[in-house]
């Protein structure tokens, strides 16, 4: 833990109380000062990792908690030009309040910062870490665009749309355009996460697959990905459909990220030995 | 004597539409109009025309108001070729503030028949340039029309008025446009001729519609209508193949059943992949059967689902409403204090007291040797210096007066009062006051 957790966290909060604000009043108003703050917010956290990884001598993602801290952080910042770019501030009052948690989290966890052993420290880390973490954090923006999908898909089925606020709520078809980039960019960086895996074990330990837990779980997540763009390509699953398997697909991985971290202790678990 | 606005002319509210009618302007009208209104109004200094379907009104900057409104009317009389006892009980008139405040409320579309309605806005600029065109905006009305934009800009930011629906058709375009992103590369189909359809037809090619196919039962009605509106006409019998590139279906056929069905849509959502459809049923009874509603990535919204969008943000309408004339009693307040500035008399005072302060702090400057001199010499010397401040103010002064009551006087005035005036020795010089181009911003 740094000093700068604390300013993270109070940028962040604030930030998902503008994106709140700025979302029920309807008139796009604070957008500004909102995007201000989860700007602040990736700011110190940035601030927060590199000091962090300036004491470890690589990038922190020596435990789960350290791992989920940089994981949000890509989150926000690509949260953050997602809404910029796209100008979906609606985006915020999902994505502010998932890494305000997600840091909560990681900083009530934060116990013995692990040192990574020799063997890992190289700088193949790096790369194949902020790949992965990339990737995922594209996927936890495609299933938060989804939900917001959702959302404004039912309102528009029981005909009980919002109108009022002019711009307040994107398009479908801009929500599902953006869904399918996430997913487009967000299987691209896995795979490639996953190719520089293999060959960083292939340099470490002479093999490229050993078939450990996350690896299993990281070809499984793949493969449902795949799918999924797939189906959107040849058949067609787009809108509802492709927003509700893009939720659950994350739900398999969330699933798998957790469940590997604290279950199985190995190279890519909690405790490296 | 000094300048006021005044509003006079006739609105939805006192006028029927007959009498609107025949007093209203067309848009290439206005310019010539307003050329022979300098002409026949001599009291009238600045002057612009608005001229919708809901009001004929002329506002004006004139020294003797009752004059001007006269000359105003007559003029609206003889331009238009109607009695003035056919409309002199519709006509009313609002002087200084009050036609302020009803130009700003104009401009926010507080005063329209339907609040929040948009084109008002666009109307009002319209006027303001076609006035400028025919030079007859000077100083007051440069001022008022840019403030009057700015208020309408800040209810827009700040309200929700103008965010809301207006009528059916506009919803099911506010509807489109939460469904797709862009309509570049969108096909509208328009399936009947309904005057409703129709409207709504329009309103969605200003969105950019890249293709409009229109089909009706009477092939020729079809043809009219495409040719009105840069489509492509489609034979009734034979429309459904292009269901497959419909992005958004307008029906407003009159049939005794659902033209289309459920098993329909599932081919055609299949062939077209999913790709979703915005079905606007405007037909009664109705055009679509409503499980199509239920099908993935399609919107049906028939014309009672339209209208209960509508109703919602009526409602609403009038809350912001509420907020909205808040707004414009604040910048209100602050115009008419540019105004009354403007004035000549509060002008005059001012550069008399200012520079009779000059004077005194002068003589109290050089107090110690005037101490020393005889009380008559002392006497002389303050003659003299009174004296001097007199004559060169009388100049001035009577020059301002002179010029009073036209256009060049109130210009005369601001740049006396710049430069005699109290903001002479207040610390900050303050820099240009009046830049008549840009929107003011105090």
């Amino acid at each position: 833990m740094t000093i700068w957790l604390t300013p993270t966290l109070l940028c962040y909060g604030i930030a998902f109380v503008l994106f709140a604000i700025d979302f029920s009043s309807r008139i796009q108003r604070v957008t500004g000062y909102a995007i201000g703050a989860l700007a602040a917010g990736t700011v110190f956290h940035a601030l927060d990792l590199v000091s962090r990884g300036v004491q470890d001598g690589n990038i922190p993602v020596g435990n789960f908690p350290q791992a989920l801290s940089f994981l949000a952080w890509i989150t926000a910042l690509a949260g953050l030009i997602l809404i910029v770019r796209f100008r979906v501030a609606v985006i915020g009052v999902l994505v502010a309040p998932s890494v305000l948690i997600a840091l909560g989290a990681s900083g009530a966890m934060a116990g013995e910062a692990g040192k990574l052993p020799r063997a890992l420290r190289s700088v193949w880390l790096p790369v194949h870490v902020t790949l992965a973490f990339a990737g995922e954090a594209l996927f936890v923006l495609a299933a938060t665009v989804s939900l917001v999908y959702l959302f404004q898909e039912s309102r528009l089925k029981a005909h009980r749309p919002m109108l009022s606020g002019q711009g307040a709520m994107p398009s479908l078809e801009k929500l599902d355009r953006i869904n399918y980039l996430l997913l487009g960019w967000g299987f691209v960086l896995l795979t490639l996460a996953i190719l520089s895996g293999a060959l960083w074990a292939q340099h470490t330990w002479g093999h490229f697959w050993s078939w450990e837990p996350r690896e299993s779980w990281s070809l499984v997540t793949w493969l449902l990905y795949a799918g999924l763009l797939e189906s959107r390509l040849t058949v067609g699953w787009r809108g509802r459909r492709a927003a509700t398997l893009t939720i659950f697909v994350f739900a398999v991985l969330v699933g798998s990220f957790v469940g590997v971290s604290l279950l199985y202790p190995g190279k890519h678990g909690g405790t490296f030995g | 004597m000094t300048q006021s606005l005044l509003i006079t002319g006739v609105n939805h509210r006192t006028a029927a539409v007959e009498i609107r009618e025949r007093l209203a302007f067309g848009d290439d009208e206005l310019v010539p109009a307003l050329a022979r209104l300098k002409l026949v109004a001599p009291s009238v200094s600045e002057a612009a025309l608005i001229s919708t379907c809901n009001r004929v009104e002329m506002i004006a900057v004139a020294g003797e108001p009752e004059a001007a409104a006269k000359e105003l009317i007559g003029f609206l009389a003889a331009e238009r070729h109607v009695e003035p006892s056919l409309f002199a009980d519709c006509v009313y008139r609002l002087d200084g503030r009050e036609a302020a405040r009803h130009l700003f409320r104009v401009a926010t579309s507080l005063d329209s028949m339907v609040i929040g309605e948009p084109q008002i806005l666009g109307q009002l600029k319209d006027a303001y340039m076609r006035a400028a065109e025919a030079e007859t905006v000077g100083i007051v009305l440069h001022r008022a029309f840019h403030r009057a934009f700015s208020v309408a800009k800040k209810v827009r930011e700040r309200t929700l008025i103008g965010h809301g629906t207006v009528s059916v058709s506009s919803a099911a375009v506010n509807l489109a446009k939460q469904i797709f992103d862009s309509f570049e590369k969108k096909t509208v189909l328009l399936m009947g001729a309904g005057e409703m359809a129709e409207i709504t037809a329009r309103q969605l090619m200003r969105l950019g519609v890249e293709s409009l196919l229109i089909t009706n039962r009477t092939f020729d009605r079809a043809v009219e209508l495409a040719r009105a509106l840069s489509g492509t006409a489609v034979p009734f019998d034979n429309y459904r193949p292009y269901l497959k590139i419909a992005d958004v279906v307008i029906g407003s056929v009159t049939a005794s059943r659902p033209l289309l069905t459920r098993e329909d849509f599932e081919t055609i959502l299949h062939e077209r992949k999913y790709r979703p459809m915005f079905l606007i049923d405007l037909g009664v009874p109705r055009n679509f059967h409503q499980a199509l509603n239920e099908l993935d990535n399609v919107y049906l919204y028939n014309i009672d689902d339209l209208a209960a969008v509508t109703v919602d943000s009526r409602e609403e309408r009038e809350r912001e409403a509420q907020k909205a004339e808040t707004i414009v009693e604040v910048e209100l307040e602050s115009f008419w204090r540019w105004l009354s500035g403007l004035e000549l008399v509060p002008t005059i005072k001012d550069i008399r007291a200012n520079v009779e302060r000059l004077r005194e702090a002068e003589l109290r400057r050089h107090r110690a040797w005037l101490a020393a001199l005889p009380a008559d010499q002392r006497a002389h010397i303050e003659a003299l210096s009174r004296g001097i401040i007199n004559k060169i103010l009388h100049q001035i002064l009577s020059e301002l007066r002179r010029n009073n009551g036209v256009v060049e006087g109130i210009y005369a005035a601001e740049v006396a009062r710049r430069l005699l005036g109290s903001e002479l020795v207040s610390p900050a010089i303050k820099p240009a006051r009046v830049r008549i181009d840009d929107e003011p911003e105090d």
